[in-house]
């Protein structure tokens, strides 16, 4: 990239506020940041050069661990993609059941992200506050998958594990629980004075920029973008009548409140999946053949794509995977940070766009 | 202190990043279409865009595409939005200037194809440069 | 032992400051050991501080197999870790390389190549309660009677 000027300060890798490694040069002039460049390469695994050629049995795990925080709808688009190729039907039971996990896993992604951003403005208190919701939602994640992270629980036909009713009535009362607090801390963080003063017309990302750099997720409908959901297209989501909430300021405390609320959304939609659940069986199996789709879901970032080409035996010829992450932090950097008044401010509005490095590279 | 500031040759990382499958079909594509062998557009690529940039670089240039609806037809031939905005190939102030002389062309008598053509040599040109 | 040897061991069994650093993992080991931060696992009743800065840090945590970007970096971060340090690797992918570790692959593992490992914590990912027990466990032994084992 071009120089600008002759002051460039690198923020990063290793920084006290980042979870991950990136390293942002921020072009200054005094304090104003004029543009930034990221470096990466620190996480690059080649995950889709190892993925190709093996069985999708092993892909499959391999597809959960392109990123840790939101493995549940890796797993769920990339079994999702295959039904699609070979057309194999889930019974209905089962596709309410990767819904409810799913928006458990999205529970827990963006209450992770909102405590990032609120450690990162020094709010330890909601940081740890919210970070013992998380242990709650994780606490149901684990009861109804067997494991914390990287679960695996969808696998073509159905699900691993049916819902026992014990569990569902837990998971009902450990909702109301968990919905009570989050209301309680988004009021906190909507009427926080200092909130305000650090989050409030800082990193602002316009709707015509949201669309240049294809922002998706929480971090384009704080912009503007409420059709950018992908859930909007997804059969089981239509049948429980899902509309996307958004927001118009497109700044840090936007994208903040935007979270909660998905949050709120969340919550509602695993108590109606509990309302309409039928019975029945939750695998119908079925062998994944050869075909070439692709497939998009909505991760708790935004819009997650595979590409997929299998053959006969099932195994993988070809895969691209694109994750939100690249075009959140994308916009993030070569946006939102385009302006920041402060180089203090560089931290905050990179953490407000939920960035996940491991997704970005894989 | 240049160990502390650790810059690092990133082209090795970078050429990973551009010979991924989807990236590999949009350099081929972007290269027959302006007409420069796809090394040297590769090259280009790697000198001029940090790395995030290039991961993006395939959605920026479906929804680019996407955008070309909306242009004017003489921005569209030249696919002025995509080569400056969706994948900052030359600057817009460049391609304005790519634009403004095709518009000339094409007043001053040129068939439109020609113009276009003339437009296109001149936006290779300046990549070549 | 002298009486500084033990007021230094007195300070430093409850005062136990931890980094980590992500050389290339899947991210869910990071938020496991984030998780460890929460008021349930509360690793701050123990002494630990989590500071995510080298230069204060006792403990590493070493989360992610090696990939490329890190090969002259890890090095240095461990050197500006003052004495007396310790390495813990968290997760499958620092000890063998996990999943990744395959033809085609970029990363280059076990992370005991590069720096030196006191302690593993197996698991894809480990447990909170795993890695607080695995950081309990390595403390003593390297911090108790440093200077007296150094002689």
């Amino acid at each position: 990239m071009k120089r600008t000027v002759d002051v460039s300060i690198p923020v990063g890798p290793i920084h006290p506020c980042w979870k991950e490694p990136a390293r942002v040069k921020c072009e200054t002039k005094g304090e104003f940041v004029l543009s930034a460049e990221v470096e990466l390469g620190y996480m690059k695994k080649g995950i889709e050069r190892i993925m190709r050629g093996r069985p999708w049995q092993e892909v499959m795990f391999l597809a959960e661990r392109v990123c840790g925080i939101c493995s549940v709808i890796h797993n769920m688009v990339f079994i999702e993609a295959l039904e699609g190729i070979s057309s194999i039907p889930v019974p209905e039971r089962a596709a309410l059941l990767r819904v409810i996990v799913n928006e458990l896993d999205r529970m827990q992604s963006h209450i992770l992200a909102n405590f990032s951003y609120c450690y990162t403005i020094e709010h330890e208190t909601l940081a740890m506050y919210l970070l013992d919701v998380r242990e709650k939602v994780m606490d149901e994640l684990e009861r109804i998958t067997g494991a914390r992270v990287t679960c695996a629980y969808i696998v073509p036909g159905g699900v691993r594990f049916d819902l026992r009713h014990e569990d569902a009535l837990r998971l009902r009362a450990n909702l109301a629980a968990i919905e009570d607090e989050i209301i309680r801390y988004t009021g906190m963080f909507e009427n926080g004075p200092m909130i305000a003063l650090r989050s409030k017309r800082i990193g602002i990302l316009t709707k015509e920029d949201a669309r240049e750099a294809c922002a998706v997720g929480p971090t384009a409908r704080a912009s503007g973008m409420p059709e950018s959901d992908r859930r909007l297209y997804h059969p089981t989501y239509q049948k429980l009548g899902f509309v996307p909430v958004s927001r118009e300021e497109g700044d840090n405390f936007a994208r903040i409140m935007m979270r909660f609320q998905e949050i709120l959304q969340s919550i509602a939609l695993i108590r109606r999946c509990l309302d309409t659940l039928p019975e029945g069986p939750v695998r119908g199996g079925g062998i994944p053949g050869a075909g070439e789709i692709a497939y998009s879901g909505e991760a708790p970032r935004g819009e997650l794509s595979y590409f997929i080409r299998t053959d006969a035996a099932g195994r993988i010829v070809d895969i691209a995977i694109q994750t939100p992450s690249i075009m959140n932090i994308e916009a993030c950097c070569h946006y939102m940070l385009k302006g920041v008044a402060s180089l203090a401010d560089v931290p905050s509005t990179f953490v407000s766009s939920d960035p996940c490095i491991a997704c970005t590279e894989r | 202190m240049s160990g502390y500031l650790y810059e690092k040759d990133l082209t090795s990382m970078k050429y990973d990043i551009l010979t991924s499958t989807r990236h590999d079909r949009m350099v081929r594509e972007i290269a027959a279409d302006i007409g420069i062998p796809q090394i040297k557009l590769r090259r280009y690529i790697m000198e001029r865009f940090d790395m995030l940039l290039m991961e993006n670089l395939p959605a920026r240039y479906e929804e680019g595409k996407r955008q070309m609806a909306y242009a004017s037809e003489t921005e569209r031939d030249l696919r002025a939005h995509l080569y400056s905005r969706a994948i900052p190939l030359v600057t817009e102030d460049e391609m304005d200037r790519i634009v403004t002389r095709v518009k000339e062309l094409m007043e001053s008598g040129m068939p439109r194809e020609e113009a276009v053509l003339a437009g296109k040599n001149l936006f290779r040109g300046s990549i070549l440069k | 032992m002298s009486l500084l040897q033990r007021v230094k061991n007195f300070v430093r069994s409850r005062s136990i400051h931890v980094a980590y650093v992500d050389v290339g993992s899947c991210n869910g080991c990071d938020i496991e050991v984030l998780a460890c931060l929460s008021p349930r696992y509360d690793i701050e009743q123990y002494g630990i501080y989590v500071h995510n800065n080298p230069r204060e840090a006792d403990i590493l945590l070493v989360i992610g197999a090696f990939t490329p970007g890190w090969e002259d970096k890890l090095r240095s971060v461990w050197d500006k870790i003052p004495e007396p340090k310790a390495a813990i690797a968290i997760g499958n992918c620092p000890i063998s390389g996990c999943l990744y570790n395959r033809p085609h692959t970029l990363i280059d593992p076990p992370v005991a190549k590069h720096i030196p490992i006191a302690a593993q914590v197996p698991g894809c990912p480990p447990r909170p309660t795993e890695i607080l027990s695995a950081v309990l466990a390595v403390a003593p032994v390297v911090f108790k009677d440093f200077e007296v084992k150094k002689r």
